[in-house]
C-alpha cells in the first residue's frame, strides 16, 4: 500500500493546467451496451486519490495492535476497499463508477460487522441498507440517461464526457437529479439522512472509522461535483437553495449534537456531519471560491477527522472507554498526546495557520458571493455560527479530557503516544500545516479543473434554460418558497 | 431430415434416462450414477451448443418435427440452461443423498425425465406439446418432492404440490381448449394468424388468456399463485429444491416467451389496457413486493431462498412485459436473467447442502452461525451466491438486473416505475440476503447449540466451483453471454 502511495505521487507530475482529464485509459467491456473501462484524473479527483492512498496505509498501520483476530482477512478487506475507492474516484464511465461505488460497500460492511464494537451488526446492516436504497435508485437513473443518450446519439454510452452533452427536459432532470442526489446525500451524509453515520462510526474499528470519515464520505460530495451537477445543471440549479438550506441545518444540527455527546467518537462523528455541511454549501454556492473551497475542505476533513479518529483510537486502546466523563487531567500523564490532540482540534476548528481555516474561509467567501442563492448573506451568517459552535464542542471535549484534576485513578500511569502511533500521526500533522501555510500547492492544480467545471456548468445552464422556458418560471416560484424555509430555519435558531 | 438433428439433445436426455434405470440395477456405488447423469446432461447441453453455428429456420414448415418442437436458437439456449441446471442439481444430489442415506436409484432417472419434460416444454410451439412437456416435467418433480418418503413434511409437500399443480394444469388445459375453440388452431403461429385476421371470438380469447396466465403463473410461483412454493421448497430435499427453482422456472419462462410473443402477440392483446402486458405487470409488481417481504421474516434459510425465488420471478416478469414493446432486447434480458439465476441459485443451494451433514442438516440461520470462521472455503461460495442473488457487482445477478431494468426503461411509460419498484424491492431484498452474511461471518453459535458440520463431497464441490466460475464470469465479462442471448432473441422475433 505504501508502494501504491509512491506510485500515486507520480500522478502529481501530470499537466493539470488545462482542466481536462489526464492519464485517460479506455477499454471496452460490453461493447453492445457501451460499457467501457474508462478512467482518468483531473485536478479534482487527483487530490481525492492522493488522500486515499495517503490515509489507507496509515489506517491499516494504526490497526497493527488493535486488530488481533483474523488479521489476514482484515488486510484483505482493506486492499479491496482501496481498489474500490480509487476506482470510484477515477472512473469516467458512469457504469464503472457504479460498480466501484457498490463494491466498496462489501469490505466496509465486513470491517464494521466483523471487527466492530458491541452493536456492530446493527450498525453494519444499517450502513449497508441505507447506502443500497439510495444507490439502487441512482442505478435506475443511470440506465435512464444511457437510454436517453442512445435515443439521441444512436448508440449506448456511459462515458461521462459524452453523457454530459445530453440536455434533458426539465422535469426529467428533476427526477434523475433527485435519484442521484438521494444516493449521494446518504453517503455524504446530509441532514436528514445522517443517522447511519454515528452508529457506523462508533461501532467500526479505528482503521475503519478513519477510512469511513476520510474517504468514504467524500464519495458522496465527489459524486455531486463529478456526476450529478454536470449531468443535470438545471435541476441542480433549482435544487441548490434547498440543498444549501439542508447543508446549513446540517452544519448547526451536527454541531449541537456533537456538543452534547458523552462519547468522544460519537462527538467526532457528529462533527463530520457538520463539516460536510460546509462542503455541500460550498459546492452548491456554485462560485469559484465555494467549489474550490469545498474540494479543499474535503481533503482537509479527511486529514483532520482521520487524525481525530486515530487519536480517539489511541486512548481507547489504553482505557477501553471513550466516555468524556472517564477522563480528565490527561495532559499531566500524556503531554505529547495532548499536544497532538490540540493541534488536530485546531485544524478541525479552522484556526488560521492550519488547513481547516483555508477551506472554511473559501467556502464562506464563496457563499457570500453566490448569485445562485436567494439571500447569500443569511446562508453565510448561519454557516459561520457553525464555525463558532465547532470551537465550542471541540474545546469542550479538550477541556473535559485533558485539563482539570487527574481524579480517576485508572488514568494515572497511562503511557504516552508510542513510536508506532507517532509514525502514523506525524504525516497527518505535517499535512495539517502544509495545507495551512501553502494551500497554493494544492489550489494551483485544482483551479483549472474547477474553472472548467463552472464554465461548463454555466454554459449548460444557459442551454437548458433556453430549451425549457416553462419550467424556469416554476423555478422562480420555488425560489421564493425556499427563501421562506431559510428564514424559518433562521427563526428556529 | 436435417431438422431431426435438433431432437438430438432431447433424445440424449431421454435415452440416457432409460439407460440409467437399467444401469441402476447393476451398480453398487449409487453416487456414481450422479456422475453419469451429469455427463448425460452436459452431453445434451454440448450437442445443443454444437448446433449453435448450424442452420436454422430453413426447415420446411410442413415437416413433422417443426410443427411440434421449435428448432431455433432460443430452443438451444433454453436446452443449455435447463441441462446445466439439472446437471448441477444432480451433482449436488450426488453428495447429499449419500450423506443422508437416501441413495435410491430412481432419483437420477426422475431428474433426467423431468429435465426432458422441461426441455420439451421450453421448445413447444403448440398447445399440445406445451401440455405434454409440462406434465412430463411436473410428474417427475412431484415424485422428487416426496422423495424422502418417511418424512412427514416431505410427503405433505409432495401432496400439496401435486394437488395444486394438477389444479393449475387443469386451468391451463381449459384455457388451451378455449383458445382452440376460438381460433381453430393449436399451434402458436396459427393462433396468432387467426386472432390477427379477426376470425377468432375475442371474448373467448380473453377468457383463454386469463386461464393460461393463471396456469403458467402457478408454475413460476408468481404472487398470488405462490402459496405452495415455500412449503414445497422446504419439504423437498435440497437438491430437488434447487432443481425446482432452476429448471422448472426457466423452462416455464421460456415457454411464456413463446406463448405471449408468438401465440398472443396480436396488437389488440399485446398493447393497450386489455391484453396480457398489464396483467403480467401487475403480477410482477405483486410478486416483487410480496416475495421480498415474505423472505424478510423467515427464520429458515431454505424457506428464505424459496421466497427469494418468488421475488426473482417478479424481476423476470418485468423483462417479459417489456418484451411486448421492445421485443428482442427484452427477451435477451430475460434469457440472461434466467442463466444468471440458474447458476446463482445452484451455487446457493449447493453451499447450503455443503454446510450440513448427516448429523445435522443446515436449514436455519442459526445453523450457519460462525461458519465463515470455521470453514472459510465454504463461506466464499455462499458469499458469492448471496451477492449475486442480491444483484451486486461484479456478479452475474448484477448484470441480470441491469439488463432487465434497462429493458424496462427502454420500453418507457409506466414501465419506468416498474423498474423503480424493482430497484426499491431489491434494496429490501438486500436485508435478508445480508442476514446470511451476518450469520456466516459475524455471529458465533449460541453456547451449547448444535452446529452444522460441513460435509465432504467432491460432487458438491465440483458443482459449486462450476457455478461459482460462471457467476463471476457473467459478472466480469458479460459480453459473450449477452451476445448469445441476443442472437437467440433476434432469430426468434
Amino acid at each position: 500500500m505504501l508502494l501504491e502511495f509512491v506510485v500515486s505521487l507520480h500522478l502529481l507530475t501530470g499537466d493539470y493546467t488545462s482542466g481536462t482529464y489526464q492519464y485517460v485509459a479506455n477499454y471496452d467491456l460490453v461493447p453492445a451496451y457501451g460499457i467501457a473501462y474508462t478512467v482518468g484524473l483531473d485536478g479534482i479527483s487527483l487530490w481525492l486519490v492522493m488522500l486515499t492512498t495517503f490515509v489507507t496505509p496509515l489506517a491499516l498501520y494504526a490497526s497493527w495492535t488493535s486488530i488481533d483476530t483474523k488479521v489476514k482477512e482484515f488486510a484483505l478487506c482493506f486492499l479491496f476497499l482501496e481498489v474500490a475507492m480509487i476506482g470510484a474516484f477515477i472512473a469516467l464511465d458512469l457504469f464503472l463508477f457504479y460498480v466501484f461505488w457498490e463494491l466498496l460497500l462489501v469490505p466496509m460492511y465486513l470491517i464494521i460487522g466483523i471487527w466492530g464494537g458491541k452493536e456492530r451488526i446493527y450498525a453494519s446492516v444499517k450502513f449497508f441498507l441505507y447506502t443500497m436504497v439510495g444507490s439502487l435508485l441512482m442505478f435506475v437513473a443511470i440506465v435512464y440517461i444511457a437510454t436517453a443518450y442512445r435515443e439521441l446519439a444512436g448508440a449506448y454510452s456511459f462515458d461521462i464526457r459524452k453523457l454530459s452533452e445530453v440536455v434533458l427536459e426539465g422535469k426529467t432532470q428533476m427526477f434523475l437529479f433527485g435519484a442521484f442526489a438521494l444516493a449521494f446525500a446518504i453517503k455524504v451524509p446530509m441532514f436528514p439522512f445522517h443517522t447511519w453515520l454515528p452508529d457506523a462510526h462508533v461501532q467500526a474499528p479505528t482503521g475503519g472509522s478513519v477510512i469511513l470519515a476520510a474517504v468514504l464520505l467524500k464519495m458522496g460530495t465527489y459524486g455531486f461535483v463529478r456526476f450529478a451537477m454536470p449531468l443535470f445543471p438545471l435541476a441542480s440549479h433549482r435544487f441548490a437553495p434547498t440543498l444549501c438550506v439542508l447543508a446549513v441545518v446540517g452544519i448547526i444540527y451536527g454541531a449541537y449534537c456533537a456538543w452534547v455527546q458523552k462519547d468522544v467518537k460519537k462527538l467526532v462523528a457528529y462533527s463530520s456531519v457538520s463539516h460536510l455541511g460546509f462542503v455541500m454549501l460550498g459546492l452548491f454556492s456554485i462560485t469559484r471560491q465555494g467549489v474550490g473551497g469545498a474540494i479543499l475542505q474535503m481533503v482537509n476533513h479527511g486529514i483532520s477527522t482521520g487524525a481525530l479518529f486515530l487519536l480517539v483510537g489511541v486512548i481507547y486502546e489504553r482505557r477501553h472507554t471513550r466516555l468524556l466523563a472517564d477522563f480528565g487531567g490527561l495532559a499531566k500523564v500524556m503531554p505529547l498526546y495532548t499536544l497532538l490532540f490540540v493541534i488536530v482540534t485546531m485544524s478541525s476548528v479552522g484556526l488560521p495557520g492550519t488547513n481547516g481555516f483555508i477551506g472554511e474561509f473559501m467556502v464562506l467567501n464563496g457563499t457570500f458571493l453566490s448569485r445562485n442563492l436567494p439571500t447569500p448573506f443569511f446562508f453565510a451568517l448561519f454557516a459561520s455560527t457553525g464555525v463558532i459552535l465547532a470551537a465550542v464542542y471541540m474545546l469542550h471535549a479538550v477541556l473535559k479530557m485533558f485539563w482539570g484534576p487527574l481524579d480517576n485513578p485508572e488514568n494515572q500511569g497511562l503511557a504516552d503516544v508510542g513510536g508506532r502511533e507517532l509514525t502514523v500521526l506525524a504525516p497527518l500533522i505535517a499535512m495539517v500545516f502544509l495545507l495551512g501555510f501553502a494551500p497554493s500547492l494544492f489550489l494551483d492544480r485544482m483551479n483549472p479543473s474547477v474553472e472548467a467545471f463552472l464554465r461548463d456548468y454555466n454554459r449548460k445552464l444557459q442551454d437548458s434554460n433556453y430549451n425549457d422556458n416553462v419550467h424556469l418560471l416554476k423555478a422562480e416560484a420555488s425560489r421564493s418558497t425556499t427563501q421562506q424555509v431559510a428564514l424559518h430555519v433562521g427563526d428556529g435558531q | 431430415m436435417s431438422e431431426w438433428i435438433f431432437a438430438a439433445p432431447l433424445l440424449c436426455v431421454v435415452l440416457g434416462g432409460l439407460a440409467m434405470m437399467l444401469v441402476d440395477a447393476f451398480v453398487e456405488e449409487k453416487s456414481e450414477l450422479a456422475t453419469t447423469t451429469a455427463v448425460i446432461l452436459i452431453g445434451a447441453a454440448g450437442i445443443s451448443a454444437a448446433l449453435w453455428s448450424g442452420d436454422y429456420g430453413t426447415a420446411p414448415t410442413g415437416s413433422l418435427m417443426v410443427a411440434w418442437l421449435a428448432t431455433d436458437k432460443l430452443a438451444l439456449v433454453s436446452d443449455v440452461i435447463i441441462a446445466v441446471g439439472a446437471a448441477l442439481a444432480a451433482l449436488i444430489a450426488g453428495g447429499y443423498l449419500k450423506e443422508h442415506d437416501l441413495e435410491r436409484g430412481e432419483f437420477y432417472p426422475l431428474i433426467l425425465f423431468s429435465a426432458f419434460g422441461a426441455m420439451v416444454l421450453a421448445r413447444s410451439v403448440d398447445l399440445l406439446t406445451l401440455f405434454i412437456g409440462l406434465e412430463t416435467m411436473s410428474l417427475g418433480v412431484y415424485a422428487l418432492v416426496a422423495f424422502r418418503r418417511t418424512n412427514a413434511r416431505s410427503a405433505e409437500a409432495g401432496i400439496k404440490y401435486f394437488l395444486l399443480g394438477s389444479f393449475a394444469a387443469a386451468l391451463l388445459l381449459l384455457g388451451s381448449a378455449y383458445l382452440y375453440g376460438a381460433t381453430g388452431h393449436t399451434d402458436f403461429v396459427g393462433i396468432a394468424e387467426a386472432i390477427k385476421t379477426g376470425a377468432a371470438d375475442s371474448r373467448l380469447v380473453l377468457l383463454a388468456l386469463a386461464l393460461i396466465i393463471v396456469g403458467l403463473a402457478f408454475k413460476i410461483s408468481a404472487v398470488p399463485f405462490h402459496m405452495w412454493t415455500p412449503d414445497a421448497y422446504e419439504g423437498a430435499i435440497t437438491p430437488v429444491t434447487a432443481f425446482m427453482a432452476v429448471c422448472v422456472k426457466s423452462s416455464v419462462f421460456v415457454v411464456m416467451v413463446r406463448v405471449f410473443l408468438v401465440g398472443l402477440a396480436a396488437p389488440e392483446l399485446s398493447s393497450g389496457s386489455s391484453g396480457w402486458p398489464p396483467a403480467l405487470a401487475a403480477l410482477a409488481a405483486l410478486t416483487m413486493v410480496f416475495g421480498n417481504l415474505g423472505a424478510m421474516v423467515q427464520t429458515s434459510v431454505k424457506r428464505m431462498l424459496a421466497y427469494s425465488s418468488i421475488a426473482h420471478a417478479g424481476y423476470i416478469l418485468i423483462g417479459l412485459v417489456a418484451a411486448a414493446k421492445i421485443g428482442e432486447q427484452a427477451i435477451s434480458a430475460v434469457l440472461y436473467y434466467l442463466a444468471a439465476y440458474t447458476v446463482s441459485n445452484a451455487l446457493a443451494f449447493g453451499a447450503l447442502v455443503f454446510a450440513g451433514s448427516s448429523k445435522r442438516e443446515a436449514v436455519s440461520y442459526e445453523d450457519l452461525a460462525g461458519l465463515g470462521r470455521r470453514n472459510p472455503m465454504l463461506a466464499i461460495p455462499f458469499l458469492l451466491a448471496v451477492l449475486s442473488l442480491m444483484g451486486f457487482p461484479p456478479t452475474a445477478g448484477f448484470f441480470a438486473k441491469y439488463y432487465v431494468f434497462m429493458a424496462a426503461v427502454q420500453a418507457g411509460g409506466g414501465m419506468v416505475w416498474l423498474a423503480v419498484l424493482g430497484a426499491l424491492t431489491s434494496a429490501a431484498g438486500a436485508y435478508y440476503y445480508l442476514r446470511v452474511l451476518v450469520f456466516l461471518f459475524m455471529r458465533e453459535p449460541a453456547e451449547g447449540a448444535k452446529v452444522a458440520i460441513p460435509m465432504r463431497s467432491g460432487y458438491v464441490i465440483t458443482a459449486m466451483v462450476f457455478a461459482g466460475v460462471v457467476v463471476l464470469q457473467m459478472g466480469v465479462a458479460p459480453s459473450s453471454y449477452l451476445d448469445i442471448a441476443s442472437a437467440a432473441a433476434k432469430l426468434f422475433t
